[in-house]
């Protein structure tokens, strides 16, 4: 298992009361997977998200990526882990302005301290068929192709799971498509993808749904037809989910987390 | 490699913002070329002063007339020093070589219709010799025209020149216009070029008679003062000496036991080290007000920093998401700062050195000097303000916890 989820909270605490924004959360994801978590605002997602991309860390539970016991390990480690075994792909992009495509794509490599960045950022640019604009910097680039480039630095390390945090949303449906077919190609190439999305149909196009609701899975589910039939037909993942997210994440701004 | 890449990484937050980043460091080049120019105009003065001493030679002895101070006040008159005097210091002092009176004024010199104007010194027919100051046409003044107050000149190499151009000088009869008015004088020789004795610029004198110059020329009673030599540069000869001249000078001047003296003697090495705390005095005011312009400058710096840290918030998130360690950013931010203080030190160096040239061109009189050493030091004190005043923002910037810095709009 490239990720084992055991029992995972966190929670925030908002003036008087206490906010759950994960309670109790078990996963395992394989090798080579391509999973969607996905769920109405407020159900946790972003919270996940934060917690299995090592941007933050439980209250309670265990959280195992790749053998490593990511749970309780302090800010330098987390770093460590998020340079070598996670790659992010984010709904903005995301990208460093006024520097160049190929040098956005560099960064991990120049946190891990490689000497060699060019090429295997080169190389990264290519997978994602965008080496023709390497030179560019992101105000000259189209909004897919900012994201092909964040998708470049998000795999430039060879990353244990690459992380997507709706990475179709800030696209119209034709760049969408394009650059779900990216993490398609990916996923083939054996990339282990968790895309975390609001999406129905970008969801869809995983292989395995896992549905959140209240800082819980709903269930969590292979993507075959009964459940594409049943996903299209009612509404599970109901209305508010076509709004877009006023901010992105669970918990507001001024919540604390809380050790427990 | 991982450090020039986050100087790189300085080098364009800087080109984002060229005019804030230049408004910024304002304080840091004003306190930098304060540093730079002061340094120079000390050292520049600094190393002047020796140079002008050492055509002096190290053993050389100053006597000046003083006003004898009774109970606190004043007694008695400016003019103590009298020819006399140097005589018998001559005569009786045996550690005291070269005794040279002196009295000298500016003067309008003139001959026909060319005129110049020159520094008249009187003094005695030893000057010459003392200085190893050399005639180059006919002969200096003698004892005979110090005795007879004669009214003859000998003229410094420039003073000829501008007088007389080609023509032989010797012989002639120039004007002198003192205080006492004009006097026609005979000149009688004509001084080698020389440069500086001590401060003066003797290719710009004209050397008369001491007794005439007192006379009938400025009309002083007293001398101006007296140079003499010890026979050493030692500190013993040096103090016999002044004892000597002292205890001549208090006969002379009957002066009872318990009285102060109405004279004063310096050695060359005390007028330096006067000159020094002079110069040490200048030298902390000038670096004070450099000081507290860096101080300010700091503040500049902290503050673009600050700025910049929360400009960059969702950058520094990224970063963070990336891979980038506490410690990545903390050194980011303070390289970065450390580098925009270093660029307006070498901003400042320039106008410092800028500054210092002008001055020294306008002036005419100050001599400026920038060293390496001044540069080297302006340059780490600048860097230095900047990264001290880089590690509060920087601090903040590595205290940012991710998720945050990620949904910073």
């Amino acid at each position: 298992m490239v990720i084992r989820i055991r029992e995972l909270r966190k929670h925030y605490v908002m003036g008087d009361t206490v906010v759950r924004a994960l309670d109790g959360v078990d996963l395992d994801v394989a090798q080579g997977e391509f999973i969607a978590i996905t769920g109405p605002s407020g159900s946790g997602k972003s919270t996940m998200m934060h917690l299995i991309g090592c941007l933050d860390r439980p209250t309670s539970g265990i959280y195992q990526l790749d053998g490593e016991m990511v749970s309780e390990m302090n800010d330098r480690e987390l770093a460590i882990v998020r340079n070598r075994k996670i790659g992010f792909v984010f709904q903005t992009f995301n990208l460093i302005q006024r520097t160049t495509a190929v040098d956005n794509v560099a960064v991990p490599l120049f946190y891990a301290r490689r000497t060699q960045v060019r090429e295997p950022a080169m190389r990264a640019l290519q997978r994602v068929g965008l080496d023709h604009r390497a030179h560019h910097k992101p105000n000259e680039l189209s909004g897919g192709e900012r994201q092909r480039v964040a998708i470049a630095r998000g795999i430039v390390n060879d990353p244990k799971i690459l992380l997507a945090d709706e990475p179709t949303g800030n696209l119209d449906t034709r760049t969408g498509r394009q650059i779900m077919d990216i993490f398609h190609d990916l996923h083939r190439s054996g990339v282990t993808i968790v895309l975390v999305t609001h999406e129905l149909s970008v969801a869809l196009q995983a292989r395995r749904i896992v549905r959140m609701r209240d800082g819980r899975i709903l269930d969590d589910r292979p993507v075959d037809d009964a459940l594409r039939r049943e996903l299209t037909t009612t509404t599970l993942v109901p209305e508010s989910a076509e709004e877009p997210e006023p901010a992105r994440g669970a918990a507001p701004p001024l919540a604390r987390p809380v050790r427990v | 490699m991982f450090f020039l890449r986050i100087c790189l990484m300085a080098l364009r937050s800087l080109r984002i913002h060229p005019l804030r980043t230049i408004l910024a460091t304002l304080g840091v080049v004003i306190g930098v070329s304060a540093v730079v120019s002061a340094m120079a105009i000390l050292e520049g003065t600094r190393s002047q002063v020796s140079d002008r001493f050492a055509t002096l030679g190290s053993a050389k002895l100053f006597i000046f007339p003083g006003q004898r101070r009774d109970r606190g006040r004043s007694v008695g008159n400016i003019n103590t020093l009298k020819l006399s005097d140097a005589d018998e210091i001559a005569a009786r002092c045996k550690s005291v070589r070269n005794v040279s009176p002196q009295i000298n004024a500016p003067a309008l010199v003139k001959f026909l219709s060319a005129n110049t104007t020159a520094q008249v010194l009187g003094t005695s027919e030893t000057y010459a010799d003392i200085n190893s100051y050399n005639v180059e046409d006919g002969r200096f003044i003698r004892r005979e025209d110090i005795i007879g107050e004669v009214s003859v000149a000998v003229l410094g190499h420039k003073v000829k020149q501008e007088l007389f151009r080609g023509r032989p000088a010797v012989g002639e009869v120039i004007k002198i216009s003192g205080l006492m008015g004009t006097r026609a004088f005979r000149v009688v020789g004509v001084m080698e070029k020389k440069g500086n004795i001590g401060f003066t610029d003797v290719d710009q004198q004209v050397v008369i008679p001491v007794t005439t110059a007192m006379k009938k020329l400025l009309g002083f009673d007293g001398l101006q003062f007296i140079l003499c030599d010890a026979v050493s540069p030692s500190t013993e000869d040096i103090d016999k000496a002044k004892f000597e001249i002292k205890q001549v000078l208090r006969q002379r001047h009957r002066i009872r036991p318990g009285q102060s003296d109405d004279f004063e003697v310096q050695a060359q090495g005390e007028f330096l080290k006067q000159f020094n705390q002079m110069q040490n005095i200048f030298a902390v005011v000038l670096y004070s007000i450099a000081g507290i312009s860096l101080v300010v400058g700091g503040i500049g710096i902290m503050n673009i920093m600050l700025v910049a840290v929360t400009e960059r918030t969702r950058e520094i998130g990224v970063r963070m998401a990336m891979g980038a360690q506490r410690g990545d950013v903390l050194q980011q931010f303070l390289i970065e700062a450390g580098f925009v203080s270093f660029l307006g030190g070498g901003l400042g160096v320039l106008l410092g050195w800028g500054m210092a040239t002008l001055l020294e061109s306008l002036t005419r009189i100050l001599v400026t000097s920038t060293t390496s050493f001044a540069i080297i030091l302006a340059l780490s004190m600048a860097t230095l303000t900047g990264i001290v005043s880089g590690i509060y923002p920087a601090y903040k910037a590595a205290g940012l916890d991710p998720v945050e810095a990620l949904r910073y709009e």
